[in-house]
């Protein structure tokens, strides 16, 4: 009797609930942090006291298979209502109709001239319509080791000889080594500031040309002749680069704010940075952006929107980048940002005239994604030429 | 009555094994880019021509060839070896048989990452050693040098496998009459030709099953390459569930994907069938 008396009240009990949720909505979004320790409980608690009636399930997706994880889902019709994205994936979420412009939204929304300037025209769809809503951006820079270049009586490099001659100088094989190379997953954008600052172009002609084919044979000329690249660097992604710079073995690297704090924790006053060289009278470097997007299929299409804008404003992308090491990109946040060492902050704020993205086409993302590091591994290790890399690469932006 | 008892399990055998079987082969003969779901169509066998012609597939297939002839046997070796020691009176034994299980019970990313940074040519723990005993002058990037990048993760494989074979071989051996050992040793017999003509004949059938399960599961795992070169440097370590899982996953190619895949499991089914017929007549024998 107790039972069937315990088993009435959870029947009347989940009705209820029931009927609670079906007048509530569901936000599902997806998003990226390295950062173990991410506070994006907080940001949920605070929206959702904030806005009743809306539920955010927030998800952390790995990185390394996040886009992967993406597109699968939005095909198999199980994406989330809204997620982090970044530009090289526009063009191709463009092109399967998944994502929702939100032109008007942004037109209307009070945080709009928050925003800093040029972003929202940077984030444009190939279409001209705008889909994606800023988060967070970084640019790629030079870190170097302060103590060590000290030592021996140089200066941080501004060109590429002058970055040559300072990683010859450092290298003290095995133990020390002047450049670490990311030359597995997602070194693209290191591999950019050397060649594509050189005339390489992603597009029908523009890596096979003599002179970013040379620029290319020279970075690969840095690993397999002057030796001044860590052997392991074919295989090397974020984690081995940043540690073998955290621990000594190498005296640069390229890499962005995100990882500055992290870097200062191990090495103190012994690290600094400034932008990558001038390569060829010309200077590139990757601008990491980070945005939001709703997503066509969404069935909550307005309180998604809502929470974005929300993780847009002020004091929340602070917090929302205090967990994410990168920076903001609101003008009121960027007034007293204290969350990295000032001379990280300048470094990227510097590289800012000559950051780029690549170009908006389909392709990027194969290039991204997989074809990159499978060429530069091979080229790294001398089973194609400078030529044949640039060849294969280039096929990809033929269609 | 019977058939109506086995329905239950033929239904769901039928969904959940050969549909997303025929549905694989069906997509295979469509070109089919999932962030171009407007543009698929069918072309035949469009996708097995590419592949046949893809140089990249050969290289992928002869890895695969050096990837399970290598490892199982070596596991098979390191296997029986590792049981006749355990199959010995000594103290703690059952401590030994233990621990001896470890290796295979850890998730296979655990140990990818672990020999990961055991190969590391920074931190590693393999360099430091052989730097030490001096067999190498410097560092050797295990995984960065295309020459060595599959027989390090061979090594890591194999050392992941070989207690699945020493327990099924341990057991195996546990079943063999001590009684036809007594006998042979009255007869004069070596422990060498007791081991040939004794225990070997006894675990035979277990070798068989054992080595057969290993080379399907060799033949598709790619989890621990996955983790650790992600098939790298270049094509290195790329063996075809590999290549499949790449093209499919990462490049969103499902037709192509699947192609190679469906002819993966033909190349694999036929393998398995010559060596069921085989070794089985042996064992039957």
């Amino acid at each position: 009797m107790t039972n069937l008396r315990k088993f009435s009240i959870g029947v009347a009990l989940a009705t209820t609930l029931l009927a609670g949720s079906a007048s509530a909505e569901t936000v599902r979004f997806w998003y990226h942090f390295d950062n173990p320790e991410n506070p994006m409980a907080d940001l949920v608690a605070k929206f959702e006291a904030a806005n009743p009636g809306i539920t955010i399930e927030a998800e952390n997706v790995p990185w390394n298979s996040y886009y992967d994880t993406l597109y699968t889902s939005l095909v198999g019709g199980n994406a989330p209502d809204a997620a982090m994205v970044k530009l090289f994936a526009q063009p191709r979420l463009v092109e399967m109709g998944a994502l929702e412009p939100i032109g008007d939204k942004i037109d209307a929304w009070p945080g709009k001239t928050d925003l800093l300037d040029n972003l929202l025209e940077l984030n444009k769809g190939p279409d001209g319509q705008q889909y994606y809503l800023p988060i967070q951006y970084v640019t790629l820079y030079l870190y170097y080791r302060t103590d060590l270049f000290e030592q021996a009586g140089l200066k941080p490099p501004t060109t590429c000889e002058e970055f040559r001659d300072a990683a010859i100088k450092l290298t003290k094989a095995p133990t020390t080594y002047g450049f670490g190379l990311r030359g597995g997953k997602g070194g693209w954008d290191q591999w950019g500031a050397f060649v594509l600052s050189q005339g390489g172009e992603l597009k029908p002609g523009g890596l096979t040309n003599e002179k970013a084919v040379a620029a290319n044979q020279w970075l690969i000329d840095l690993f397999q002749k002057d030796k001044v690249i860590p052997p392991s660097a074919p295989n090397d992604g974020f984690q081995e680069i940043t540690g073998a710079f955290k621990a000594g073995t190498t005296a640069m690297t390229i890499h962005h704010i995100g990882s500055s704090n992290d870097m200062v924790k191990a090495l103190g006053d012994k690290v600094s940075a400034v932008p990558v060289p001038e390569c060829g009278g010309n200077r590139w470097t990757s601008y990491g952006d980070e945005s939001l997007a709703v997503f066509s299929a969404s069935e909550a299409k307005d309180a998604a929107w809502k929470w974005i804008s929300f993780l847009a404003e002020g004091e929340n992308n602070v917090a929302f980048n205090k967990a994410t090491g990168q920076m903001t990109v609101t003008k009121s946040g960027s007034e007293n940002w204290n969350l990295h060492e000032r001379r990280f902050v300048e470094a990227t704020v510097q590289s800012l005239p000559f950051a780029h993205v690549l170009p908006q086409t389909p392709a990027t993302s194969e290039f991204v994604n997989t074809a990159w590091q499978t060429a530069m591994q091979q080229a790294l290790t001398g089973q194609i030429t400078s030529q044949q890399m640039m060849e294969q690469l280039e096929a990809l932006f033929a269609q | 009555m019977p058939y109506m008892l086995l329905a239950p399990a033929v239904v769901v055998t039928v969904f959940i094994v050969f549909m997303p079987m025929v549905q694989a082969v069906v997509t295979s003969f469509y070109d089919l880019i999932l962030w171009k779901p407007n543009a698929s169509r069918f072309v035949g066998f469009g996708n097995y021509v590419k592949l046949f012609a893809d140089p990249v597939f050969w290289t992928a297939l002869w890895n695969t060839v050096i990837w399970i002839g290598l490892t199982v046997p070596l596991q098979m070796g390191l296997g029986l070896l590792t049981a006749l020691l355990l199959n010995r009176e000594f103290p703690w034994r059952g401590l030994a048989r233990a621990l001896i299980i470890i290796p295979w019970a850890l998730p296979s990313v655990v140990i990818a990452l672990m020999w990961r940074w055991i190969y590391d040519p920074n931190t590693g723990v393999l360099n430091d050693i052989l730097i030490y005993l001096s067999i190498v002058q410097s560092a050797v990037p295990w995984l960065a040098d295309p020459n060595l990048a599959l027989y390090a993760v061979i090594a890591t494989l194999t050392w992941q496998g070989f207690p699945f074979f020493a327990v099924m071989i341990l057991a195996g051996l546990q079943g063999i009459p001590k009684s036809q050992y007594e006998a042979a040793s009255i007869d004069g017999a070596s422990s060498w030709r007791q081991f040939v003509h004794i225990t070997l004949p006894g675990i035979a059938p277990v070798l068989a099953t054992a080595g057969l399960l290993r080379v399907i599961w060799v033949a598709n795992s790619m989890d621990v390459i996955f983790v650790m070169t992600g098939g790298g440097p270049g094509y290195a370590t790329h063996t075809l569930p590999l290549y499949a899982f790449v093209r499919a996953r990462q490049n969103l190619d499902f037709g192509y994907g699947t192609a190679i895949a469906v002819t993966f499991t033909i190349l694999l089914g036929a393998i398995v069938a010559v060596y069921l017929a085989r070794t089985m007549r042996e064992v039957e024998r």
